[in-house]
């Protein structure tokens, strides 16, 4: 490598650079220096919780106009840990150089003032996170209430498979007045450390700056986490990713910590007999289809897996479905690059469970899949392949049904968005498939689009469980002293 | 010397039973010679007669083998052998099964009718009574498992291939004949079963032990069952399939799934009877023990915490292999072992189920691959193979030329490191050999702190956990 990259430590806006430790290096992966952690250890964590108050000197708009302001530095021509952080990402990330030129490119578009306004307004109401809020009559006459948002001092493990995630951390945390610790993830360490540099570079002293720190150490290293995870520093622990990551975490617990788990997700689509109406109507399901597998590489929670098509499973009903995954393949050739492209580390087990099916004409049609340009399985039964978890890279599974009821039953907690068509077969199915366990409806195609799913998440509503709901109750005196008697 | 290597080349079945020592002797002009002619025989051969080969060589548009890279296409990939979909299983569509193995052997299960069979353990009964197949199951705790169209005759010639290795591994009649002088045998594991592990049992207590009563099993009179060794692989797919998924698991599934916690919370108690029932019956005497490395610690950390040691006699022999597969064990796992057996004659192997030949770890602890194994490395990204160049790293395939009614040549999930081609082991065997460590790509893979958002969570299962030992 003709490179090395350095991950800095910044602690509430100091930043630390004597990089003494290297870390990763594995196959295909890149190596990068970073600071013994062990050694700034004990200023990490915030255990002074009066030192919150600043955050209280500054109103909404301020943060608001903070905000903007760095979404106006992030630019990518300019902002050399911009370039820096876009830089490893190509060696680190599952996403291609030009998907991941788009995004960097457009770092600044997500502090946009209305959409973070809005944000959250819907799941906090700004007014919460500005003032007390009157909570309205009591059933005990004379009692009245009013609540407050408070931000919490937070640890974040985030997930590196897209730079959004140290954004909406960073967006996250500001707006909520919170105090937060980001933990690196190795295929993405320093997208988040981008932003803080630059919230330095910017405003030293605001107290935004002084309430975020992002710090990389190896998941798993018991003498840094037992000193992290301590309750007297830290109140929540929002943790993104796999179950043994979450697992490793909840030996920390304990009461005064709350742990906030954006679990892995998977995600699917269910496409009723309408799109095989016509020939012009299968070519648009096949496209937007395509999209939703497509986009992103599949590298996202958003991205389509398996799909279930209302097409009947007799032999016109399969080929039906196979004419879907002929069409859906061609469209997926065909996304533009800085969406989709053929995946630079196509995974080799799923690459030898393809081969392995292709043999299989019985059982599968396959097409494309031969090198890394994604592919289309149709299963000429009504079963998902049995790697259907384990599909990436740009494969998806069509899945013959007779009836949507099928779909419908396999969805499950672990289902977020389903991409459906046509749209009244989504209002149709929206209540069943809430209490199935899926989080996210959308039409075909629009999986990726992501709006209105910011601070929805998972159907969780991270944002407003970051914040401390506190209450301020009043009482006439002597009312209460009647109680006593 | 030569009509050794003229057999070989007529018949590379023949290797089976010849002197092991002679393997190691070839040059590599030699080794060429049989791997390229080999190659030719078995893919003429086979085939014509293998649809699912077939298909593969008319997918790959290969005709002939010109040279030796042009085998590499035709390897399968190791999840051919569980191609079948889960749901033949879910639906007791052992018919289809059946067909499905039908394009993978060329052993005639045309009149089976498996039609109404409804678990795995039965078809595998009515292949073994019906045809001339004794078809192994891979263990595949965390997933599917594999089906291998073994013959009966090809059980019977890996069994006399273990004896003939053991007798001139380490030199000509260097080991015992356990083929002429009958030994006790000591497994610690199931006495009955499909699984590769088991497979071989019934011939060992017939062959090297002459009888069960010089025999001891850990689990004298079970069967590990094929349906309890699915339930890992079946439990994900239908967990992925939501409520629709997990309806067809048939109760009796379920249920055998909460025996198998039964025997975990009695396992201790097991092994402790069995370490007992083995000084009891056969300590002090020369043996042949044959198991996993990881249970023989089990075994030997209680057995030596309790001060037992030294329990067999010194002319004893241990076949094995497996490494740590991922327990934690101390560095010297296998001095503890071999304290607590009493003897130091092991034989370590590196070996892949579908394959019949056998990778032996020698003094400098390498493992020599036999002439009748054609390896290997290709590129982990392309696929394509990288040249014959001593020290190269890359996945490990192989076609192995012994079976005659199956096509054993497989692409693994190995990364491995082959020397030998330019300059033969301090040994002074000859040929390919394998230098450690071996690693498992998926393993390689996983376990930093990349963390993404896709992905479907894994319920902990203890039940399963001990599966996966339990099938070690």
């Amino acid at each position: 490598m003709s490179h090395e990259f350095h991950v800095p430590l910044i602690i509430r806006g100091e930043i630390i650079a004597n990089a003494t430790i290297v870390h990763g290096g594995r196959r295909g992966g890149a190596s990068f220096r970073a600071p013994d952690l062990a050694e700034h250890i004990g200023k990490l964590t915030l255990r002074t919780p009066s030192h919150m108050a600043d955050l209280y000197t500054i109103s909404f708009e301020d943060i608001l106009d903070y905000l903007v302001a760095l979404g106006q530095r992030l630019d990518f021509e300019s902002n050399q840990h911009v370039q820096e952080a876009f830089r490893l990402s190509c060696i680190t990330s599952g996403l291609s150089e030009s998907i991941l030129r788009f995004h960097y490119s457009h770092l600044g578009g997500m502090f946009d003032r209305a959409e973070m306004r809005a944000m959250m307004e819907r799941s906090c109401g700004v007014d919460y996170l500005e003032g007390w809020v009157d909570q309205g009559p009591s059933r005990f006459t004379g009692l009245s209430a009013r609540t407050r948002a408070f931000g919490a001092r937070t640890i974040h493990v985030i997930a590196g498979n897209a730079p959004i995630v140290s954004i909406l951390t960073v967006i996250r945390n500001a707006l909520t007045r919170s105090d937060a610790v980001i933990k690196l993830p190795s295929n993405d360490p320093l997208t988040a450390v981008a932003l803080v540099r630059t919230m330095v570079e910017m405003a030293p002293d605001h107290p935004i700056t002084k309430h975020i720190s992002v710090a990389y150490w190896k998941g798993g290293d018991q003498a840094i986490e037992e000193a992290i995870y301590d309750p007297r520093g830290v109140e929540k622990i929002v943790a993104w990713g796999g179950f043994d990551s979450v697992k490793h975490i909840t030996q920390y617990l304990q009461p005064g910590i709350d742990l906030i788990t954006q679990d892995p997700k998977m995600s699917g689509t269910i496409i009723g007999k309408e799109a095989f109406a016509d020939d012009a109507t299968l070519q648009s399901v096949a496209k937007r289809l395509a999209l939703d597998v497509g986009a992103q590489n599949q590298e996202g929670c958003v991205s389509a897996r398996v799909i279930y098509v209302e097409s009947g499973t007799d032999e016109d009903g399969v080929e039906r479905a196979n004419r879907l995954g002929e069409l859906t393949f061609a469209a997926l050739q065909h996304l533009p690059l800085h969406l989709s492209t053929p995946h630079k580390a196509f995974d080799q087990a799923l690459k030898s469970e393809i081969d392995a099916v292709r043999l299989q004409d019985e059982e599968y049609r396959v097409f494309g899949g031969r090198g890394n340009e994604g592919a289309l399985i149709v299963s000429q039964e009504d079963y998902p392949v049995d790697f259907s978890r384990d599909l990436a890279c740009r494969v998806g599974n069509i899945v013959p049904i007779d009836s949507f009821e099928t779909a419908v039953r396999s969805v499950n907690a672990y289902t977020q968005t389903i991409g459906i068509f046509p749209e009244s077969l989504k209002e149709r199915l929206r209540d069943r498939l809430a209490f199935q366990g899926a989080q996210r409806l959308v039409s075909l195609g629009g999986a990726a689009t992501m709006q209105h799913n910011m601070e929805k998440q998972d159907a969780i509503e991270p944002v407003r469980r970051m914040v401390k709901w506190v209450t301020e109750e009043s009482a006439d005196g002597s009312m209460l002293e009647g109680l006593a008697g | 010397m030569s009509d050794y290597f003229e057999r070989l080349l007529a018949d590379p079945t023949s290797f089976h039973n010849a002197p092991y020592d002679l393997a190691f002797t070839l040059t590599i002009e030699q080794i060429e010679q049989l791997h390229l002619e080999g190659a030719r025989k078995r893919f003429g051969e086979l085939r014509p007669r293998l649809s699912v080969l077939d298909k593969l060589a008319r997918e790959q548009d290969i005709e002939t083998i010109d040279a030796i890279d042009d085998i590499a296409p035709l390897l399968f990939p190791h999840t051919v052998y569980k191609s079948y979909p889960i749901s033949y299983l879910e639906r007791a569509r052992f018919d289809k099964l059946t067909k499905w193995l039908a394009g993978l052997t060329t052993t005639d299960i045309s009149h089976v009718d498996a039609s109404g069979i409804e678990s795995i353990d039965d078809w595998l009964d009515l292949l073994d009574a019906e045809t001339d197949l004794t078809v192994a199951h891979t263990s595949g705790t965390t997933g599917k498992l594999s089906f291998v169209p073994r013959s009966k005759e090809q059980w019977r010639q890996t069994i006399v291939h273990s004896a003939t290795i053991i007798r001139h591994w380490w030199g000509r009649d260097s080991g015992p004949n356990i083929l002429e002088d009958k030994i006790p045998i000591i497994i610690p594991g199931y006495r009955y079963g499909a699984a590769a592990m088991q497979r071989g049992n019934g011939i060992q207590v017939d062959l090297y032990a002459g009888g069960e009563e010089n025999a001891l099993f850990m689990y004298p009179e079970a069967r590990f069952s094929a349906d309890v060794a699915s339930l890992a692989g079946r439990l994900r797919a239908a967990e992925s399939r939501g409520e629709a998924g997990i309806g067809d698991i048939p109760q009796i599934l379920l249920d055998r799934r909460e025996s198998l916690l039964d025997l975990e919370r009695r396992r201790p108690e097991d092994v402790r009877h069995f370490f007992a029932e083995a000084q009891r019956r056969f300590g002090g005497r020369d043996v042949y023990v044959t198991a996993m490395w990881a249970i023989l610690f089990d075994w030997a950390e209680e057995g030596l915490k309790r001060g037992i040691k030294n329990i067999f006699g010194p002319g004893s022999v241990l076949l094995t292999g497996g490494g740590k597969k991922g327990k934690d064990m101390p560095d010297d796992w296998r001095e503890q072992v071999l304290e607590f057996l009493g003897f130091s004659n092991f034989y370590e192997m590196y070996a892949t189920s579908e394959m019949m030949g056998l990778c032996m770890m020698c003094e400098h602890g390498n493992y020599h691959i036999p002439p009748v194994i054609i390896p290997f490395l290709l590129d982990p990204a392309t696929g394509t193979p990288l040249p014959r160049k001593d020290g190269a790293t890359g996945r490990f395939a192989g076609l192995d030329l012994m079976p005659n009614s199956y096509w054993a040549g497989l692409i693994t999930g190995d990364e491995i490191t082959l020397s030998g081609w330019e300059k033969p082991c301090a040994c002074e065997r000859t040929g390919p050999h394998v230098v450690p460590p071996v690693r498992r790509y998926s393993e390689k893979e996983g376990g930093d702190d990349r963390i993404v958002c896709a992905g479907a969570p894994e319920a902990h299962d203890r039940a399963l956990e001990f599966l996966a030992e339990l099938s070690m």
